[in-house]
């Protein structure tokens, strides 16, 4: 399908490329920043020990399940970008996506969501922090 | 009002369509107000429609915000959804306007407190806007804007084919309520299962959306929906023999005083490939008189090219509630 016209596009304002950060990801526990040209020394997340790894996953690793379970749910091509900040309704999720994305959760985390909570949860961050914060209070 | 440059780019649209319109406004059929205990049905089929020039119009009727909106879709695919959504809300409210005499960019909505949109009839000045309730529902192939007067209005639809991916039952048992577990768990076909799993959750979806106080004060598994004879209503029939002279009713939750309303229903089959599902209210007076008939008017729409009024067609067939299709 042919896109739209300049005009209609040109209401999008793009941030300059050059003072959005740009981060390399080289491992699931290691991030290194770099901003204008300068480099900043890697953060690593140290593992705690296996029991933390498995029950109370790091933020990252959450939002990387979520990730592969919203893509999974909504049947992604791969290679599509879905991050943290990925709103489920941007993706093409109807509220019977959402509801299974969160029987996958429940699922994947050993978690159970109450209908309040999955109501509130529209991104993929969003869905991650309440995962943290039950499987936290699981530890 | 439009500034002299939305005119010029308007009759450009226009040239470059071919076609020998006037205005925007112009173009959009009229149509009368639905009555009272009446709600109308609109659709379009995003599929038939692919002029670009077409598609900006629609674009350019939008609100900054909507536009917005549109352009945080990922896709093509989804953009175009998202535009045809927001376009059929705009141009079916305008048709209902005192000699469509307002331009569906100017209508404003806004939200109920628990996020419901809703017209936002306070903007006017001059003329008296009749009390229009809408409501609106996408899948991939259609959608589809309910409009009633004064009645709250919920519609969900989707397509027959569409697949979980979840098993059934566990879907059921996640989110329905018992009785409804139980009604799908007695049907062996897995195939009907998954379809009356569809059909159920149109329902409920409507029925929330209608009610429009948000999926978390309404959980699906609170209510229960039941199919009867209207002459012994509470009767379990199984579902897959439910026909139009079936009543759907619902079985409120406990705690009943959040949600009152004598709520009606229909369920329509669209095209062998489409499930819809409406819920409106009646007035209270009715109760215990016996249900009266849904009136209800299709229209499949091209906004600013065509609208076709489906009546006695197979293109759309009431499956469930009391209903009697209007010809338009």
């Amino acid at each position: 399908m042919a896109s739209f016209t300049a005009t209609s596009m040109s209401m999008i304002s793009l941030a300059k490329p050059s003072l959005v950060p740009s981060a390399r990801i080289s491992s699931p526990n290691s991030v290194s920043l770099s901003i204008k040209g300068r480099n900043f020394p890697s953060i690593t997340l140290q593992p705690t020990g296996r029991r933390f790894q498995v029950t109370c996953a790091a933020k990252q690793e959450t939002v990387q399940k979520v990730c592969d379970i919203v893509k999974k749910q909504l049947a992604l091509p791969e290679g599509s970008s879905v991050t943290g900040e990925s709103k489920f309704a941007a993706l093409g999720a109807d509220s019977l996506d959402t509801v299974e994305i969160v029987m996958g959760l429940e699922e994947e985390f050993g978690i159970s969501v109450e209908e309040e909570s999955a109501q509130s949860i529209t991104t993929v961050q969003e869905a991650a922090d309440m995962i943290d914060k039950l499987l936290e209070s699981k530890c | 009002m439009s500034s002299l440059l939305d005119k010029a780019r308007l009759m450009m649209n226009i040239h470059c369509l071919g076609r020998n319109l006037v205005t925007a406004s112009s173009s959009l059929h009229c149509v009368q107000l639905p009555a009272q205990k009446e709600a109308h049905f609109w659709y379009v089929l995003p599929d038939e429609i692919k002029d670009t020039n077409l598609l900006n119009q629609y674009f350019e009727i939008l609100s900054p915000s909507e536009k917005e909106s549109v352009f945080r879709m990922t896709g093509e695919l989804l953009k175009k959804r998202a535009i045809l959504a927001r376009a059929l809300v705009r141009t079916t409210l305008a048709r209902y306007q005192i000699n469509c005499q307002i331009d569906p960019k100017a209508l404003k909505f806004k939200k109920n407190r628990y996020g419901k949109p809703e017209v936002d009839l306070q903007y006017t000045e001059d003329w008296k806007l009749p009390q229009l309730r809408f409501n609106i529902s996408h899948t991939s192939s259609l959608i589809a804007c309910g409009v009633t007067v004064g009645s709250p209005i919920g519609i969900d639809v989707e397509e027959k084919q569409r697949r979980l991916k979840n098993d059934v039952l566990a879907f059921a048992r996640r989110y329905f309520s018992p009785d409804e577990i139980e009604m799908l768990t007695k049907i062996a076909d897995p195939e009907l299962r998954r379809l009356e799993l569809i059909k159920l959750w149109t329902l409920k979806e409507a029925y929330v959306k209608a009610v429009g106080k948000g999926f978390s004060n309404l959980p699906f598994n609170t209510f229960t929906f039941q199919f009867g004879n209207r002459l012994k209503t509470g009767i379990h029939l199984r579902p897959h023999v439910m026909s139009k002279a079936h009543e759907i009713t619902v079985e409120p939750p406990d705690d009943s005083k959040n949600i009152s309303g004598n709520w009606q229903f229909v369920l329509l089959e669209l095209y062998g490939s489409h499930y819809a599902a409406i819920c409106i209210e009646q007035e209270s007076t009715n109760r215990g008189k016996g249900s009266i008939p849904v009136n209800l008017m299709l229209r499949k729409t091209i906004p600013f090219v065509e609208d076709e009024c489906i009546f006695g067609t197979d293109k759309a067939v009431v499956i469930g509630g009391l209903t009697t299709l209007l010809e338009c």
